[in-house]
């Protein structure tokens, strides 16, 4: 099982330089090259909206609702935002949070993961069950009840806050779940003989087999968190905790008028989410490949 | 207790300059764990959208100021929060700190959610901290809406009536002269049709639901003789309120206005006028001093409100106030420092406000001597602020408070009939139904 | 043999003590921050809770007045009409979008990219870009729509419109990720199936009919489940309809999550809000293990 896992993974996501299956290489060449077209067409368009705001982020002010190319390139807008407003503040403690409650709950969720696929204990399916049925709920509708929590056990304008109640979300450990199922049990039945206690089997054999997973979580958790608005904006009233979903808002409500700043905060806020999924998007579709959603 | 405060300066600068040091130090470390001050009496937090804020303005410096000096002469320091404008009008900041039982200390209310604080028991009677001739310095109607039982609940700051504000560039383009100007909705209509052109819109009311659209509403409501609450009943479903919303969803059907305003919405005249996206534009005496700050060589006027035929001068005088935590952690001082900003009698309070109302923005003061002490140095003399002190001042009615459930039930009228082009006359019903019924149950400080 | 016997059953004590220790983190984190705080809301639906404080008892009133609150049925209305456009129109974006990228070829790394990035964004940007994009008359796509006739539509201020736009702007954003769970459940579908179907002289429709599609039933399960939570409870219901249009125009946009949102902050209505986020979270219970029931939940509760 897990060998066919790790064969298919390769071929799933193969850079192009690796051969193609057989089956596909006996395809006409005309759907093959109308199915390319199409794909990058739909693909432009997708982006469009990205591209004019990378455009638009360079233009000077007054052409924020031109299409096209700006009339002269301009960085005033960029250095604006990141000079006469905390941008890089904000950037610094959205990286604060978005790290470490991705490292946070990557641990902690696999550690339960790994306690719900691969040990047997009494009630091991009504705690998964249980934590399951929390995927229901969302952060809206919770928010009240959830801030009480929060300001009773002092995570009140912290970083605590901001951190500690992010890091629980059943997702990931079904994930995770889903993926330690796959392993075989041969993996174990080794590491008993070497008389190799639970947490060293864990830290030595099951977090290194699971690092793919891993890596596509983290790029998810750290996308979920960086790009997180009402729960930061809730539970900080300091400034200096601002994270940059919340400075970008409050820039908007700042220079309402002012596009080329709004557009400019904009894309510096956008910019770290891209460039983590561009590191980070072989592992995620690989694992998500792995993850046993099939 | 002045005497004292200055008395101790001296030692409490010190104290503060060595808990900075300490603060700094630990700063890291401890602001992971630590929630900060928060239960300490002497320090009281103050909600605002207006400063300190991350990039300098006039209103920011007003309000740094004003609690530095405050600070400078008070052992109780006041520390003032920004909250941006939208996250603080439209958001939750405030609602879930206040539902937490952490609601700040100071912070500022606007007429429309007035009662619902009041009734909530979370404002502090601030009556007798106002200093002797206070209220009587208020403008006639100022305080009306902050009463409950002759109790005042709030300050108000500033009196922010509405007018049009027009290019006039765009009426020469049209071939429109300044005799052109409306004077009544039919006027208001052949106008607006006239300054339509494929890449800019006649004319911008607000479309977003929300307070603020109602709040600019509500004069259309009233030119005609209606309103919303009286004697503990509806009498919304009226000739004045159909009127009204069919006037605003004229405006649509014509396609003289907008479905959507531009930037941060139809208060913003920087975004829609100045940029060519409305010819006309419902809007405060706020946004003088945009217009002047933002887009100095705009070429703009004002005229009021068009009115019905027959109908009555009438405008909306919005303003926000400021408001006492009544379960805050020290709501006497609080108190203090709200009455000693906003309603001091002497000179300096009397400049303080007068700055506010006129250097830091444009507003009519609410209060009769800084009214004169403004006329004193030259503002409201010359140019819109003049008429707006002379013609649009006598016509102004205080921004009602009414609860959010009749705020919601008229909302939905304005939207329904502006925005989907329902007949006013079952979405006036409607409401009036559930205005009705929700003040059955109605127990709460009078709806004015 | 009884040696044996109590291995096991030492190794069973060692393994148990062992499983809960793993748990504990998470399970405690789940419980405080999540599993209680929703007890908190079931708790709140049968108070009057005015957001300062103040808490009054009125039993099952809050759930009795939901029966006689139109506005509540309107914002029902928006969403099912929303998960009746969004499921399915996400649902075949996503498939169709990962058969066509399924193969390689030049550039389908990129193209992949592409397609997933409206994922990654933010939903502050993405309502402020698409507000942008779709400004009445200005706006680069509302101009580009003028050659079409829509020239004077109000994408996001005119009611018909809004639900629409709102819709297809949440497609855009979601279609990304809903390919990557497809393509990974397409790649585990087996060449030789395949080979076998085209030996038959299978078309690709029939392929598609008869291989790629049976095949699929856990991952679509997955994709189905996950796009209904979302576009009931998720993020797009709520912070995309805040940042793009605050219920407006005319409610259209107003979900039953905007409405419980509504209810609670802006006229402190807490435990009527609670009330309807309590049947909210029982309905989605109950079609979820519906769900689960029909089609056999895939393999996701596999071992």
């Amino acid at each position: 099982m897990p060998v066919e896992t790790t064969d298919v993974t390769r071929t799933v996501d193969a850079p192009p330089r690796t051969p193609p299956r057989p089956v596909r290489r006996r395809r006409p060449r005309a759907g093959h090259l109308a199915r390319a077209v199409i794909a990058w067409a739909v693909a432009l368009i997708t982006v469009f909206p990205l591209v004019w705001l990378l455009l638009t982020a360079f233009k000077p002010e007054g052409e924020s609702f031109s299409g096209g190319l700006p009339s002269r390139w301009t960085f005033d807008n960029l250095t604006f935002v990141l000079t006469e407003v905390p941008f890089p503040r904000y950037l610094l403690n959205s990286a604060i949070v978005s790290v470490v409650v991705t490292a946070l709950a990557l641990l902690f969720h696999s550690m339960a993961a790994y306690a719900l696929s691969r040990l047997r204990f009494r009630g091991s399916g009504l705690v998964l069950s249980a934590m399951v049925s929390t995927m229901l709920v969302s952060l809206p509708v919770i928010l009240v009840p959830l801030f009480l929590i929060a300001k009773a056990l002092g995570l009140l304008d912290n970083f605590a806050g901001l951190i500690v109640p992010m890091i629980f979300n059943a997702f990931g450990i079904f994930l995770l779940r889903q993926y330690y199922l796959n392993f075989p049990t041969e993996l174990e039945d080794a590491a008993q003989l070497d008389g190799c206690g639970y947490p060293r089997l864990f830290w030595h054999v099951v977090l290194p087999l699971s690092r793919p997973a891993l890596a596509s979580l983290s790029v998810l958790f750290f996308l979920a968190n960086w790009n997180a608005f009402l729960w930061p904006l809730v539970i900080t009233s300091n400034p200096d905790l601002a994270v940059v979903q919340v400075g970008m808002s409050s820039l908007q409500g700042q220079y309402a008028s002012a596009y080329n700043y709004v557009l400019a905060g904009s894309l510096i806020a956008v910019i770290p989410t891209i460039l983590v999924f561009l590191l980070g998007q072989r592992w995620l579709i690989e694992s998500m490949k792995s993850s046993g959603l099939k | 207790m002045t005497k004292i405060a200055v008395a101790q300066r001296p030692r409490s600068n010190l104290v503060s300059r060595r808990g900075l040091l300490g603060m700094g130090i630990g700063a890291g470390a401890a602001a992971l764990l630590t929630a900060c001050g928060s239960d300490n009496p002497h320090e009281l937090s103050f909600w605002n959208f207006y400063g300190p804020s991350p990039t300098p303005s006039s209103t920011s410096d007003w309000f740094r100021s004003v609690t530095d000096e405050w600070n400078r002469n008070n052992d109780v320091k006041v520390r003032p929060r920004f909250i941006a404008g939208s996250a603080y009008m439209n958001g939750n900041t405030l609602q879930t700190a206040f539902s937490a039982g952490s609601g700040p200390d100071i912070f500022l209310l606007s007429p429309g959610d007035f009662l619902r604080y009041q009734n909530g028991g979370a404002l502090l009677d601030l009556t007798p901290y106002l200093p002797a001739g206070a209220r009587e310095d208020y403008v006639k109607g100022a305080l009306d809406t902050r009463t409950v039982d002759d109790r005042v609940y709030a300050l108000p700051m500033e009196i922010e009536p509405l007018v049009i504000y027009y290019d006039k560039r765009a009426f020469e383009q049209a071939h429109l002269a300044e005799s052109d100007l409306p004077r009544t909705w039919d006027q208001f209509l052949d106008v607006g049709a006239k300054l339509t052109s494929r890449n800019r819109f006649g004319a911008l009311f607000e479309t977003l639901p929300g307070y603020y659209q109602n709040f600019v509403w509500y004069p259309f409501l009233w030119q005609g003789g209606g309103g919303a609450v009286a004697d503990g009943k509806s009498i919304f479903d009226s000739e004045p309120a159909r009127n009204a919303l069919g006037f605003w969803r004229e405006t649509q059907r014509r396609g003289i206005s907008p479905k959507a305003a531009l930037g941060g919405g139809s208060g913003d005249t920087p975004s829609n006028l100045v940029a060519g996206y409305c010819a006309m534009q419902q809007s405060g005496i706020w946004a003088v001093a945009d217009l002047k700050t933002q887009a100095p060589k705009f070429d703009y006027g004002i005229f009021p409100l068009p009115i019905p035929e027959g109908g009555k001068q009438v405008t909306d005088g919005g303003g926000w106030a400021f408001a006492v935590n009544a379960r805050g952690k020290n709501p006497e001082a609080a108190a203090r420092f709200v009455a000693w900003a906003l309603a001091s009698t002497d000179a300096a309070g009397v400049d303080r406000a007068r700055r506010w109302n006129t250097v830091a923005k444009t507003n009519l003061p609410p209060r009769e001597s800084v009214r004169k002490a403004a006329e004193a140095h030259g503002d409201f003399t010359s140019g819109v602020l003049k008429t707006f002190a002379t013609s649009i001042a006598p016509t102004l009615r205080s921004e009602p408070r009414y609860p959010p459930e009749v705020y919601k039930a008229i909302s939905d009228a304005i939207q329904s009939t502006q925005l989907s082009g329902n007949a006013p006359g079952g979405a006036a019903r409607q409401a009036s139904d559930v205005i009705d019924n929700f003040l059955l149950t109605y127990r709460g400080g009078s709806i004015l | 043999m009884r040696r044996g016997a109590a291995l096991s059953a030492d190794r069973h004590k060692r393994e148990t003590r062992a499983a809960w220790l793993f748990l504990a983190p998470d399970a405690v984190g789940l419980l405080v921050f999540v599993a209680i705080p929703m007890v908190f809301a079931l708790a709140l639906s049968l108070f009057d809770v005015d957001g300062f404080g103040n808490y009054r008892w009125v039993g099952l009133d809050n759930f009795h007045r939901m029966l006689s609150d139109p506005m509540l049925g309107r914002a029902i209305w928006v969403t099912v009409k929303y998960v009746v456009l969004f499921v399915p129109l996400s649902f075949a974006f996503g498939l169709g979008l990962a058969l066509l990228v399924w193969n390689t070829f030049p550039g389908v790394g990129v193209v992949r990219t592409l397609l997933f990035l409206p994922n990654a964004l933010s939903l502050v940007v993405i309502g402020l870009l698409w507000q942008f994009l779709l400004v009445d008359k200005q706006g680069v796509l509302t101009k580009m729509g003028r050659p079409f006739g829509l020239g004077d539509v109000s994408f996001l201020g005119d009611p018909k419109w809004a639900l629409p736009t709102y819709v297809l702007i949440s497609v855009w954003y979601s279609m990304g990720y809903q390919m990557l769970l497809f393509l990974a459940g397409l790649n585990d579908i087996n060449g030789e199936h395949l080979d076998a179907a085209r030996v038959d002289g299978a078309g690709g429709w029939q392929r598609f009919r008869h291989v790629i599609w049976p095949l699929l039933g856990p991952t679509s399960f997955f994709v189905l489940i996950t796009s209904l939570v979302a576009s009931v409870t998720g993020l797009q219901a709520f912070d995309l309809v805040f940042v793009l249009t605050k219920g407006g125009p005319d409610n259209q946009t107003s979900t039953v999550v905007f409405y419980i949102y509504q209810q609670a902050f802006s006229f402190g209505h807490f435990g009527y809000a609670a009330a309807i986020t309590v049947i909210l979270v029982l309905f989605l219970v109950i079609v979820t293990a519906a769900l689960f029931k029909v089609t056999g939940g895939g393999r996701l509760h596999a071992r």
